[in-house]
């Protein structure tokens, strides 16, 4: 479901802007992303520096793209457990769209979620804010709390195109095309879960 | 001087026991000896005691489920003990001398026999007299069944300790005669004889007595100083160092094995992750610094990017000492080592005072500055009457995450959120509460999350409250004001669910241990309450933990400072009913089995 989602001009990423803007462009994307969060085996739409929507934040993901289903070359399984992936190294060529599908066989919350390093320590600060605010709890993340307002209209809904947060039991599809090489990673943003290990190479030749 | 016994070595022994044992799947033979040893702290050399010639004793390795067998050997000339520190064991093989067993005798070789339930870090001791703390210790590693829930290259114990001059049993003498002996914040020993040969001696006795009339000092915090601090059996000098390869994860397996000292570490540079405390996982959380208690261990991974040495540095929590090693991509480099921080002083609300403040609001009239001169308790009754207070302190009705600086929505606070909330395991206004040298996330007990529950959520049976009680005058340490020559046992029930209600009335911190099952800490997180052997109880608080009553026969319980628990802070467990001890399955095992 993420393909409808706006595609969009992806920049460099800037680091620091992307850890700064996660939350202010989140209202400016909620209207894109309905329904795709609190259903049943969905990926959670994540909050923060979110699908780029034409946005200027500069928040783009500099490993890739939301992808068309329809041109994914092939499909890469992905299972999570507890503080864990199935799969730690995952290499691509330089264009090519991959369809992912993310299981969680952990009893605890995780999240695949694909960029570089930068953009995942943003990332874990935002996921911080969720535990902190009760809308991520170690095994269920809390939907209804999600949209709360945190003032100036700011939410904490998880919806990125390159990212799903999940329950214990729950899968997701993501669709993403890798446009430029380099080496980039895919991480669970959990707080400690990327530090105790629960983060993957990914390698775009 | 640590290393692996492997139980190759002792194959024929062990193709003994396989042939005879089908039924275990794993099983493997350990020998240890007993020894006098040579301790060299490159600050003086001693002689002391130690497991396999050395002190600290070999790293026992097993692995989950395996079923060992330990000859232990007594060289000495007095009798010994080992306690498997942690291990959920029949109470015949914990190895507490009148409750397990009656020791080992000079000369005599004991075989312990037990299966391995559990996995993560751990330690062995002995429990007889203050051998001890004259090195008679160890680390025990235990390897997982199942993958852990966190990756790592490379592991290393650092296992930290508090080297002493004296033997534990002239330390013992000299806090019974005079409890401030070994304070050197206050007055050192070289004083003492100064004194005595300025005033004479009984001037200087009657100086030191008058002393003795108040109970405490806002330098009590740690009752014994003048040791070198060691990691792995190596001084500050001796640097113990741990070899990485940038960009590797290393598990650094911390374990406090003083017998008195409580040490706050940090490695600057690098962010630890903890993974492991007292030999359970928890939900890992990154820190900058952390407090660990005498007898605890906590687990962490740390990530050493860089081409360059790192100070694993241990603070004494009085900042007395303090103990170092280096992680280093080679032998021989070292990096810049902290000086110690200022000590801290103990406050009113370490005196207990503070408790109706509990509400973290202002607290009304109460002056907090660090007091500059000792407590007159001349002008109390009776020092700490907790019964006239109205509001003991209660974690149970406070959710820790209710305490922090959460007002509306600062989140800038965010991330350095660590160094703003109040750890609800102080005091309010505690002298003692840590702060990370960096400004960071400090550690606290709210953090420790299980990663998974061993035991299902139930409400506890009944509560019992053990007050930690002293009289440092007559350096009495006691439970509930009785000490342990005088007490009755704690009786339990096999099958119930005991929460148990620690207050602290003295102005010291003290590492609870109750051998044989586990202690449940209350940090308000229900199910992901974390599971300790060790529960600290800081001065000026009351704690909760909940024990699972699952291991029949008669245990011990005390604080885990040797020279506390020797003055008798201490309690006789006996758990009434349940399936014979000998052949009994852990109630923890059962409950897995019927997942």
């Amino acid at each position: 479901m993420y393909t409808r989602l706006n595609s969009s001009s992806i920049r460099g990423a800037l680091l620091a802007a992307a850890a700064t803007f996660a939350l202010s462009t989140t209202a400016l994307a909620a209207g894109e992303h309905g329904g795709g969060h609190g259903s049943a085996g969905k990926a959670i739409p994540k909050m923060g520096h979110s699908d780029g929507g034409g946005h200027s934040g500069g928040h783009g993901n500099a490993a890739g793209e939301p992808g068309k289903a329809s041109e994914a070359t092939r499909t890469i399984t992905i299972d999570m457990t507890d503080n864990r992936y199935s799969n730690e190294k995952i290499t691509v060529k330089a264009g090519e769209t991959v369809r992912f599908v993310i299981r969680n066989k952990g009893e605890l919350v995780h999240e695949f979620n694909i960029g570089t390093p930068g953009m995942h320590k943003a990332h874990q600060k935002e996921m911080m804010m969720m535990v902190d605010h009760g809308v991520l709890e170690a095994d269920k993340i809390n939907h209804d709390k999600m949209k709360m307002d945190m003032g100036g209209g700011r939410t904490m809904e998880h919806n990125d195109p390159n990212s799903a947060l999940l329950e214990p039991g729950k899968s997701a599809k993501i669709v993403w095309k890798f446009s430029k090489a380099g080496t980039y990673e895919f991480a669970c943003n959990v707080p400690g879960h990327y530090d105790a290990g629960m983060v993957g190479e990914l390698t775009v030749k | 001087m640590t290393f692996h016994m492997k139980y190759a070595t002792c194959g024929l022994l062990a193709a003994v026991i396989l042939a005879t044992a089908p039924v275990a799947a794993q099983a493997g033979t350990y020998n240890l000896t007993v020894d006098r040893v040579q301790i060299d702290t490159g600050d003086f050399v001693k002689e002391g005691i130690g497991y396999n010639g050395a002190s600290p004793g070999p790293v026992l390795r097993f692995k989950e489920g395996e079923e060992v067998t330990i000859n232990v050997k007594n060289n000495l000339r007095e009798t010994t003990s080992i306690h498997w520190h942690g291990l959920i064991l029949p109470y015949q093989q914990d190895g507490v001398p009148t409750i397990s067993y009656d020791g080992i005798k000079a000369g005599e070789t004991f075989t312990y026999k037990f299966p391995i339930v559990q996995a993560g870090t751990y330690w062995f001791h002995s429990h007889s007299g203050f051998q001890e703390p004259d090195g008679a210790y160890g680390a025990i590693v235990i390897e997982s069944k199942d993958r852990e829930p966190f990756r790592y290259d490379r592991e290393y114990v650092v296992q930290l300790t508090d080297k002493h001059r004296h033997s534990g049993d002239r330390i013992m003498r000299n806090l019974k005669m005079m409890p401030d002996y070994y304070n050197r914040k206050q007055r050192t020993a070289g004083d003492f004889f100064k004194d005595v040969s300025e005033k004479g001696l009984g001037a200087t006795l009657s100086d030191r007595s008058d002393w003795g009339d108040m109970r405490m000092m806002p330098t009590d915090i740690e009752d014994l100083q003048g040791f070198t601090p060691l990691i792995n059996g190596k001084g500050p000098k001796q640097n113990w160092t741990g070899i990485f390869k940038p960009g590797e994860r290393v598990r650094l397996r911390f374990i406090n094995s003083s017998a008195m000292t409580y040490f706050d570490i940090r490695i600057p540079g690098l962010k630890m992750t903890v993974v492991n405390a007292d030999g359970n996982n928890v939900r890992p959380v990154s820190v900058d610094e952390f407090r660990i208690a005498v007898a605890e261990t906590y687990d962490v991974i740390v990530r050493p990017t860089e081409d360059r040495a790192y100070t694993v540095f241990a603070e004494s929590m009085g900042r007395s000492a303090y103990g170092r090693g280096t992680l280093a991509p080679r032998a021989g480099m070292t990096a810049e080592v902290p000086k110690l921080r200022q000590a801290p002083l103990l406050t009113m609300a370490d005196m207990g005072m503070a408790h109706e403040g509990m509400d973290h609001g202002p607290m009304k009239g109460m002056d907090h500055s660090p007091m500059q001169k000792p407590m007159d308790h001349s002008a109390m009754q009776k020092p700490m009457d907790h019964s006239a207070m109205k509001k003991p302190m209660d974690h149970s009705a406070m959710k820790p995450a209710e305490q922090g600086a959460m007002k509306g929505m600062d989140h800038s606070a965010h991330g350095g959120m660590g160094g703003k909330k109040t750890d609800a395991f102080y005091a309010a206004g505690s002298g003692l509460a840590p702060k990370a040298a960096n400004g960071g996330k400090f550690l606290s007990y709210a953090d420790l999350k299980a990663q998974k529950p061993l035991y299902k959520l139930r409400p506890p049976t009944r509560e019992i409250e053990i007050r930690i009680t002293g009289n440092m005058e007559r350096y009495i340490w006691s439970l509930n004001d009785v000490k342990y020559g005088d007490a009755e046992p704690i009786r339990l029930k096999y099958g119930e669910r005991v929460r148990f209600k620690f207050v602290n009335e003295t102005m010291m911190t003290h590492p609870m241990h109750l051998h044989g099952m586990w202690s449940i800490l209350d940090t308000g997180a229900k199910k992901w309450n974390p599971i300790k052997h060790v529960v600290s109880v800081s001065p000026g608080t009351t704690v909760y933990m909940e024990t699972e009553v699952d291991a029949p026969g008669q245990w011990a319980f005390h604080c885990h400072l040797s020279y506390h628990a020797a003055a008798g802070m201490f309690r006789k467990v006996i758990v009434e009913g349940g399936p014979e001890a000998s052949n009994m399955i852990p109630a923890r095992e059962i409950q897995k089995a019927e997942k």
